[in-house]
Formats: structure tokens, C-alpha cells, sequence
């Protein structure tokens, strides 16, 4: 495509016609733009929402920040199985297992990091995990001042 | 397996699928059909082991039989007619699987087998999706059976590989099964834990995750792991090892299959000794004086030594080395106006043989064949008194010491000969007395991270490979150190991958004429010539 205009053939495509005066002082579309803007400024329908003064409440299933869910005796249900990171296509989900201190189970996570900067926010994890541990709330306003705020921890997955 | 390949062994014609089929008599279905390619499910059946014909899960359909025959004990008849895809053969195995599954937990998630587990494998072409089973399951029990393996009983489904491995391979027979029907389990008798050098191989043969490895317990999941065909440096058996590791760190080491040496085994100590990978005393960083130095300018360092020695060079070797690695020091040698090649090796233990032919060398490192191989049959004898006296002398000015020994273990002679040298460069694994004093240190490559040829105890040539990724290694290996070294000094004009380097070594030296990396078969070659092999040994010489 590049090297179309290149070529100097005789039975080439014509060159097309330049813009014409109107276009090129760009008057018409300024006047066109600036009538647009001001028809949205005074529109009467207007449904821009002041955020953060309010807020619209996200939609059913709405796959925000992760949480790590605990049972009712308020420990971490996960059984560090790695399913999640297994199945998280992003590699984000890093776990350590170490061997749980109760007598029901097994295994427990030592580490489990998300790397919420490489989240794809697919839900993925929440879905292959067999112990229903892992969930995606609906929160989505999770800013953070560095980049290392950005990797959650156990601890922090599990106060979410 | 000898008749298979005995040619005067009779064959027989059967049928198996509808394709009529000649095999070697005496073979039982499941080898003939796994001969043709065609893999029957198996959890008791071990090549290795007697045929316990127990689990039921190897049924095919016969035409000589109304009812399905297991295929692991059965042997081809002239005429056997086998199928093992029809649909009495199917409904049988789907059977099995449905009652080996009524007391199994399922907790593949936690389940360190999970990934490599025939129960687990063929529940996905036979098991039912759903348990027809209300009652409750059985509880079996869960506990040590020795110092590094537990029992999971729950997960058991007794095939008793374990049992058998116990009674036929290490000869220990520490594990029974104890109970009856649903309740049957593997244990070991009261106050005798199971704890033989070969005890790590029941984990591996177990086909599901009831013995379990301490060592391994809950460390990573089997399909995370990078795998590494290499060899074991812990003794001259040389036995062949896959290397699973994770982001760099070794996990555990497994046998791999192979019948001219390991077999399907391999040693307790050479499985767990992997630690010092990460010891704290590991040398990871070059020195001079003491004082920390780029790679590059210990590598100058080095080199300028080697181009004005300053009198007599000694190079002193260790069966650690791989054989390219010895080519690289005999071309140091070579060029040196005056030089001297001695091998230290660490001290003989003692050899063990087990019931099962498997044998544990004496000799406790991997390489001294290799290196005489290449550097001369008494390198590790007068080559290195020589060396040694030499040192004791003082008349040595520049001293290289490899020093690839996992263990700080000093040989108290050596290391007060090498003192006396005028500067000594060391090639360390682990800091400790061969390092003390030393001008220059130089991280050393462990015998999982070295990338070459080791020949073991019966002059078999064996490839050895790193378990680091291309890219993931901080540190270079002791081979493209040297080269690094002998680019800068000149006597080499560019650094070589070690398969090229071993095509320059096997050009050069008998023995390894005609071999490469690449021809070199999965199961190693007998190095021709070097040594006479163990009467018949296949492809055995002189
Ligand atoms: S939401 Fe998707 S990308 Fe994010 S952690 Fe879960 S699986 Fe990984
Ligand atoms: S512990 Fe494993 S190898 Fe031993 S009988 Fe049970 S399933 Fe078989
Ligand atoms: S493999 Fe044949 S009965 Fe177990």
C-alpha cells in the first residue's frame, strides 16, 4: 500500500482532487463542532453523574477487586490448591502453601499475592476455585500511590 | 523383557483389536499390547515388579473367556483373540474405577499427586462423573510410616507396589498391608519405620498420592514444574534424574527410566541431596582479594595468569567436572610452558547392591571416567601426587582448583598443599577451605546447573543438562567461564556451545570419536575402548 503513490504508471488511479477552500480554512467544522458542544451544554436530559458525589451502582456480576473469603470461624477458606493461579491467564496469582494448623484440613496458603496491576479482572480464578474461596467483588475504585500497593497480599485479599 | 528380545524366542499369532499380531511367546497381554502401542490402564502392574494382578483395572476381553481376563497376567496364546476397546472390556474398567472411587476422598486440590496420578487420569476415561455411593466413606489412617514418607490411607487403593518394592527391590520388607476389605491399608510394622536407602521410590510407584515424600509435601503442583533430563552426581552410578524445579528452585528429583543403569530407581541420598544448591555458604559472586569483582575482570584476572603464569601453572581437577570442561583444562595445559594436571576426589564409600540389581557405587562422585577420559588414566593417581608434591614444594606459581564438591568436606593434605601456591584462582561451589586464601574465587557450577557429559562407573556417557532456564541463571557456568577466560588469554577465538565444544573434544580423543550431543541416545553411551564394560552389557568392548 505504501508504495501505491510510488508508482508513476500510466494506467495508476488518478490522483484524487484536494480538498476544496471551504475545507481547507476549516471554518464550516469549527462552527459545526462548537454548535455541538453548545447543544450538549444546555441539553436538559442530561444523565452525566457527579462522580464521586454519586455513584452508580455497579451492575450484577460485575467483576471488580478480588476477595479472599473466609469461614465460619473466621479462617481463610482457601486450601492453597493453585487452581486459581493455574487458571488466571494473566500469571498474576502467587501462592505459597504451608501445612494448615487445624485438624480439617491440610494445606493452607503461607503467601497469596494478586498482582491486581496484571489482572485481566476475567474471573477465571473465581471460577475454577473448588472451595468457592476466591471472589471478585464489585469494587472497582482502588487507586493506590505505588505500584507495590498495587500487589495484594493474604491479609489484604482477606479484609476486602 | 529378555524374550522380547531373544530372537530365538518363538513367535505367537493373536489377535489383538481385530489386527491380527506376532509377538515374542511367554509375553502377557499388557507387554505384547504396550510392544504394539496400545497402553491398557495399569495401577498394580510395575515392569519392575512381580505381577500381583489385584487392581482389576488391566480387564480386556478375550475371546477364549466368558468373563473378562486382567491383561497384566494373562500371557498371548496362538489364537487369543484380545480386544480392549469393546464394550465388556469398557463397562469392566468403568466398573473398577467406580468402586476404586467409592472410598477415595477426592482431594485432587490437595492432593500432592494431583497432575501425575493414574487414579486421577483414568477417572477421566472411566469414572463416573457422579458417586452412586450415600453411605459414608471410610476413614483410613494418615501418618508416618518413616522418616521421609507418610501415608495418606484414605488415598490407598492397595495395589501394593509399595509392599512389593519393599520385599523385592531394597529387600527391607518393611510394609505389609494391614485390615481387611474396604478397611485394607499399607502400614509398617509396630516400631520398624520404613527407612532403607531405596525408600523414596515407593512415593514415585505409588500410581496414586497415598505415599507421600516429606520432603516434596506441599512444595508445588507437578504441573508448575520445569523438567530437566539430567543425570544424579551423587555417586559414579550415575543414575538418570528428571530435575523439577520452580522459578529456579529445585523441587525434587525422580528417576527416570533407564534399564542400562538406574533402571526404575534411584537412591535416597542422591534424591534428597539437592540442599546445597542453596546453602548460604554458596559462592555466587566472583572475589579478588576478598573484594567483590565483576565477572569480567576476574575473568582478565584470570586470564593474565594463564599468559604469564610466572613458573610452573597447576590445574587441580575434580570428578565434578564434565568432560568438556576437562578438554577445556588440557587445552590450558597445553598451552602453558610448564604445566601440571593432578585430580583430587573425595573419599570412597561404601558400594551397596540391593535384591532388585540396583547398585549404589562406592565411588561418590560422577565423573572421574570422564575426566581420565579426557585428561589421562592417572590423573587422579600420579598425576596428582605429582601435582601435590609439586605444591608441598612450592614450586608451583599459579594454582586453578576446581572445587565442585557439595559438601564441605576438605581433604586436609590438599588443602594445605594448595595454600602453598604462589596465587590460586578456585572455581567454587561453596566457599569453605578451598576458597580460604584464594586470589580469586569464582562461582562454580553444581553438577544440576552444568551443561556436558559425565561418564559413570561403567564408562557409560551420559548427557547432563542445567535446570535453569535459558535467560534465568545469575551466574555463567563453569564452562563458559573457562572459554570466557580463554578468549581473553588468546588461545581460544570465541566461546562454543558444549555441544560444539564436545564435537572439538571428540575429534580429538579416542574414546569419544564418533559420539555428539545429539546422536547421543537417551540412555547414554558406552564410552568404546576406555574400559572393559561388565560381560554382557550390551555394546560392551575390548
Ligand atoms: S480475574 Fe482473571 S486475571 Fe485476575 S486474578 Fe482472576 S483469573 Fe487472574
Ligand atoms: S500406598 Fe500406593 S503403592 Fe502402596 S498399596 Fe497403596 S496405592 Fe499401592
Ligand atoms: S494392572 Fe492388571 S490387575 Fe492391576
Amino acid at each position: 500500500m505504501a508504495h501505491d503513490h510510488d508508482h508513476d504508471h500510466d494506467d495508476g488511479p488518478a490522483e484524487p482532487k484536494g480538498p476544496g477552500l471551504a475545507e481547507r480554512t476549516y471554518f464550516v467544522p469549527l462552527i459545526k463542532g462548537l454548535a455541538n458542544t453548545l447543544h450538549h451544554m444546555f441539553r436538559v436530559d442530561a444523565n452525566t453523574q457527579h462522580y464521586p458525589e454519586q455513584r452508580r451502582a455497579p451492575a450484577p456480576g460485575y467483576r471488580g477487586e478480588h476477595r479472599l473469603k473466609r469461614d465460619e470461624l473466621g479462617r481463610e477458606k482457601c486450601v492453597a490448591c493453585f487452581l486459581c493461579s493455574t487458571a488466571c491467564p494473566a500469571h498474576c496469582i502467587e501462592i505459597v502453601a504451608e501445612e494448615a494448623p487445624w485438624s480439617d484440613r491440610e494445606k493452607r496458603p503461607r503467601l497469596f499475592n494478586i498482582d491486581m496491576m496484571r489482572c485481566i479482572y476475567c474471573g477465571m480464578c473465581e471460577e475454577a476455585c473448588p472451595c468457592d474461596a476466591i471472589e471478585l467483588t464489585p469494587v472497582f475504585n482502588i487507586p493506590s500511590r505505588t505500584r507495590g500497593e498495587k500487589i495484594y497480599d493474604k491479609e489484604r485479599l482477606l479484609s476486602n | 523383557m529378555s524374550e522380547a528380545t531373544n530372537p530365538e524366542t518363538p513367535l505367537v499369532n493373536w489377535v489383538l483389536n481385530g489386527q491380527p499380531v506376532q509377538s515374542p511367546a511367554g509375553m502377557t497381554i499388557f507387554e505384547a499390547a504396550k510392544a504394539l502401542e496400545t497402553t491398557i490402564p495399569n495401577f498394580c502392574y510395575h515392569p519392575g515388579l512381580t505381577i500381583a494382578g489385584n487392581c482389576r483395572i488391566c480387564m480386556v476381553e478375550s475371546n477364549r473367556s466368558k468373563k473378562p481376563v486382567i491383561s497384566c497376567s494373562e500371557r498371548i496364546a496362538e489364537g487369543l483373540e484380545i480386544q480392549t476397546e469393546s464394550p465388556m472390556a469398557i463397562e469392566a474398567r468403568n466398573a473398577v474405577m467406580e468402586f476404586q472411587l467409592i472410598n477415595h476422598p477426592l482431594d485432587c486440590p490437595v492432593c500432592d499427586k494431583a497432575g501425575e496420578c493414574d487414579l486421577q487420569d483414568y477417572s477421566y476415561d472411566h469414572g463416573p462423573d457422579r458417586s452412586r455411593f450415600d453411605e459414608e466413606k471410610n476413614i483410613r489412617h494418615t501418618k508416618e510410616l518413616g522418616p521421609t514418607i507418610d501415608i495418606w490411607g484414605n488415598r490407598c487403593i492397595v495395589c501394593t507396589r509399595c509392599v512389593r518394592f519393599c520385599d523385592e527391590i531394597s529387600g527391607t520388607g518393611e510394609l505389609c498391608v494391614v485390615e481387611r476389605g474396604d478397611r485394607s491399608v499399607v502400614d509398617v510394622f509396630p516400631t520398624v519405620p520404613i527407612d532403607n536407602p531405596l525408600a523414596g521410590n515407593v512415593v514415585d510407584i505409588c500410581p496414586v498420592g497415598a505415599l507421600i515424600s516429606n520432603d516434596f509435601k506441599f512444595e508445588a503442583r507437578i504441573w508448575n514444574m520445569r523438567k530437566t533430563d539430567s543425570v544424579c552426581a551423587g555417586c559414579a552410578r550415575g543414575c538418570n534424574v528428571e530435575v523439577q524445579s520452580l522459578d529456579g528452585f529445585v523441587k525434587r528429583l525422580v528417576p527416570r527410566e533407564n534399564m542400562e543403569v538406574n533402571k526404575w530407581w534411584m537412591c535416597d541420598e542422591g534424591r534428597y541431596d539437592y540442599r546445597y544448591l542453596l546453602a548460604d555458604e554458596r559462592v555466587t559472586a566472583c572475589t579478588k582479594d576478598g573484594e567483590p569483582v565483576e565477572d569480567h575482570d576476574a575473568h582478565e584476572t584470570l586470564a593474565h595468569w594463564l599468559q604469564d603464569p610466572g613458573g610452573t601453572l597447576g590445574i587441580l581437577v575434580d570428578p565434578y567436572i564434565t568432560c568438556e570442561e576437562a578438554f577445556l583444562v588440557e587445552q590450558i595445559a597445553s598451552h602453558a610452558n610448564n604445566a601440571l594436571v593432578g585430580g583430587w576426589k573425595p573419599a570412597d564409600g561404601t558400594a551397596q547392591s540391593f535384591p532388585g540389581q540396583f547398585t549404589i557405587s562406592g565411588e561418590k562422585a560422577p565423573n572421574r571416567l570422564g575426566v581420565e577420559a579426557v585428561l589421562g588414566k592417572l590423573v587422579f593417581g600420579s598425576q596428582g601426587h605429582a601435582l601435590r608434591t609439586a605444591l608441598e614444594k612450592g614450586q608451583v606459581s599459579t594454582l586453578i582448583v576446581f572445587a565442585g564438591f557439595p559438601h564441605p568436606d576438605p581433604d586436609d593434605a590438599w588443602v594445605q598443599a594448595i595454600r602453598k601456591a604462589k596465587r590460586r584462582a578456585v572455581f567454587a561451589l561453596q566457599a569453605g577451605a578451598w576458597t580460604e586464601g584464594a586470589g580469586l574465587v569464582i562461582p562454580g557450577a553444581s553438577p544440576f546447573e552444568k551443561d556436558g557429559t559425565y561418564a559413570n562407573e561403567d564408562g557409560r556417557l551420559q548427557r547432563v543438562r542445567s535446570f535453569h532456564a535459558p535467560g534465568d541463571v545469575e551466574w555463567s557456568h563453569d564452562l563458559q567461564r573457562l572459554q570466557a577466560v580463554l578468549r581473553i588469554a588468546g588461545l581460544r577465538p570465541r566461546s562454543l556451545s558444549s555441544s560444539a565444544v564436545f564435537r572439538e573434544l571428540a575429534d580429538v580423543k579416542k574414546p569419544f570419536h564418533g559420539l555428539s550431543h545429539s546422536t547421543l541416545p537417551a540412555t547414554g553411551a558406552p564410552l568404546p575402548g576406555f574400559i572393559p564394560l561388565p560381560v554382557g552389557v550390551e555394546g560392551g568392548s575390548v
